[in-house]
């Protein structure tokens, strides 16, 4: 079968991976994973720290081999040389040798994708540019700050105008605008190459969220569910929280419940959509400054990894620790 | 060609770790060399110095492919760029040949110029060592720095950074008692079948040392120049293949 004709970008059948740890001990990273993600499509690999999303990466790139089961990119084994020419890879961590400048960094990776030299120098511009790098297109990396290695890394992944994209926590150590940006890029990315794939792992739920069709969900190595996102918030509560300051000492409200009071002001809980409008009428009339309006996220985590691991961490923006 | 791309960025990476003052001290040195043995005879001073600036050469070159060699290699590997290197359609092969040729290709520079500075020093001598035997000596020099090159990043892949130096180191040591291993193996009584087996896997390092004759002016003939490439490619191409299966076989978790 070539490549073409077979329907899944990647797919993997009961993959397990241990790694050894010194002489004896072992580290069951990644046990019986089996799922295949669609052509065209964003998915999202979702899950706490050390659940094996990298693992998995490592593996769909043959950089590490799983110690049973099957994998296949683009109907080839990541063994094979060419199962690469389909993929553009973004580290977790990524690092270039400092003393080459972005544009530099960039013919050497296109040499590597095997691109010809007239539409390499195309191809550097036209990436510099998406990533919004243009003006630092002669600086050596040294210089360089963390959002911008990050976006010259994923520069070097749309070198070739892969098929599959296969991005390694892009958005972790970094600022909100970082992370901002770099949200918008994925997005820019999937507007000028609908035909391709992006896979990236995260353990930040709102990233997922708002980038990803399908969420494949990861805990201590094991899938635990592989959705389509709607599906998911179809059934989301109406939940919401709202913050507010400066109102006067005696008041009383019929919309929602106080639950902690704060340095910030105070905070209520709030069921149903009227309900807040309501909410936010009466504190604009008592002349409350709204400072926040956070939606809770609570019955999403829920149905992603079921109640018992709900309690492990969470924060306002739905950060999974 | 892939591995010549991973090879031109190694070279500059050596060139920004300004290996050249490598270049600058050894030149300092063998004046100040020079200079200091001023009081001798023409022909003692000419010996002494020769004889010192080879040493130099080598100890340098010896130094550098080992602990570069290893350097380079494992930095790359921690540093994690070689993930984005590796994710492209090259085989790691191609990745850990371009090194070995960058690097070598390097050493090769450094040396060309190490050979010059000693030709003008041997010039301003009017002893009876030759140019030709000088410029065989750093050829085998040379030759002898394939090998070692090839066989740290044997180690390198294998092992931790400081395990690698100090293996390759030994076997650099070994590789010139060779021939006295050998010796006292052949008048010994109790003759084990291992000794021959590991003395085999040894590379014989001290085919390539001719430092001592060249002080004197001798020269080597064109046929052991010959068996002495031949030696070196062989053993530099069969510890380079090793190395790329060991490494085709590993896990890169970086
Ligand atoms: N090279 C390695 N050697 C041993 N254990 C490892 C190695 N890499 C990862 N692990 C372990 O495997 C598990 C999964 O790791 P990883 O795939 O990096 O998780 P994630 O990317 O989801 O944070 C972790 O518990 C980690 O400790
Ligand atoms: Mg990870």
């Amino acid at each position: 079968m070539t490549s073409n004709e077979f329907p899944f970008d990647i797919s993997l059948t009961d993959v397990s991976k241990t790694y050894p740890l010194g002489l004896w001990k072992k580290k069951e990273a990644v046990r019986g994973v089996s799922f295949a993600v669609p052509r065209g499509e964003v998915v999202g690999l979702l899950g706490p720290n050390g659940s094996g999303k990298s693992t998995i990466l490592k593996m769909s790139l043959g950089f590490i081999r799983p110690t049973a089961g099957e994998i296949l990119v683009c109907g080839h084994p990541p063994s094979e040389r060419q199962s690469r020419a389909f993929v553009g890879y973004l580290p977790e961590n990524p690092r270039f040798q400092k003393f080459l400048s972005a544009k530099e960094v960039l013919f050497y990776y296109g040499t590597l994708c095997r691109l010809e030299k007239s539409e390499l120098s195309k191809r550097v511009d036209e990436l510099l540019d998406l990533v919004g790098l243009s003006d630092a297109r002669a600086e050596r990396i040294a210089g360089f700050s963390k959002g911008m290695v990050q976006r010259l890394a994923m520069a070097q992944a749309l070198l070739s105008r892969p098929r599959i994209l296969l991005f390694d926590e892009p958005m972790s150590g970094l600022d909100p605008l970082g992370r901002l940006e770099l949200r918008r890029l994925i997005g820019r990315i999937h507007e000028e190459m609908p035909e391709a794939t992006i896979f990236f792992s995260s353990h930040v739920l709102s990233d997922v969220e708002q980038l990803c069709a399908s969420v494949i969900l990861l805990s201590k190595g094991e899938l635990k569910n592989f959705c389509r996102i709607d599906e998911l918030l179809g059934g989301r509560s109406e939940a919401y929280e709202v913050t507010a300051r400066g109102l006067p000492a005696e008041h009383s409200t019929t919309w929602g419940k106080r639950i902690r009071r704060s340095p910030l002001g105070e905070t209520w809980s709030i069921e149903g959509t009227d309900e807040l409008l309501a909410a936010l009428n009466d504190l604009k009339t008592m002349g409350a400054q709204v400072v926040g309006v956070f939606s809770q996220r609570a019955s999403l985590e829920q149905k992603l990894f079921g109640k018992t691991s709900v309690q492990e961490a969470r924060t306002p923006e739905g950060v999974l620790l | 060609m892939i591995a010549l791309r991973v090879a031109w960025i190694t070279m500059r990476e050596l060139i920004f770790e300004r290996v050249f003052y490598l270049l600058l001290t050894f030149a300092v040195l063998a004046l100040g060399f020079s200079l200091l043995l001023g009081q001798l005879t023409y022909a003692e001073q000419a010996k002494i110095t020769l004889d010192f600036l080879l040493a130099a050469v080598e100890v340098s070159m010896v130094l550098f492919s080992i602990f570069m060699g290893i350097g380079l290699f494992k930095r790359e590997l921690l540093l994690g760029s070689v993930a984005m290197v590796l994710s492209k359609p090259i085989s790691r092969s191609s990745f850990l040949i371009g090194k070995y040729i960058g690097q070598v290709a390097i050493q090769f520079a450094v040396m060309f110029c190490m050979l010059l500075v000693t030709l003008a020093i041997q010039s301003s001598f009017h002893g009876d060592s030759s140019v030709l035997s000088v410029i065989q000596a750093v050829g085998l020099i040379f030759l002898e720095v394939l090998v070692l090159t090839a066989m740290a990043y044997f180690f390198a892949v294998n092992a931790g950074t400081i395990t690698a130096a100090i293996v390759t180191l030994c076997l650099f040591a070994v590789g010139h008692m060779r021939e006295s291993l050998v010796y006292h193996y052949n008048i010994s009584i109790s003759r084990s079948w291992i000794w021959p087996v590991i003395m085999s896997l040894i590379p014989d390092l001290e085919i390539f040392n001719m430092k001592t004759i060249a002080s004197y002016g001798y020269t080597l003939d064109w046929i052991q120049l010959f068996w002495a490439v031949v030696y070196s490619f062989c053993c530099a191409a069969f510890f380079l293949f090793i190395a790329c299966v060991c490494f085709a076989n590993k896990d890169i978790a970086t």
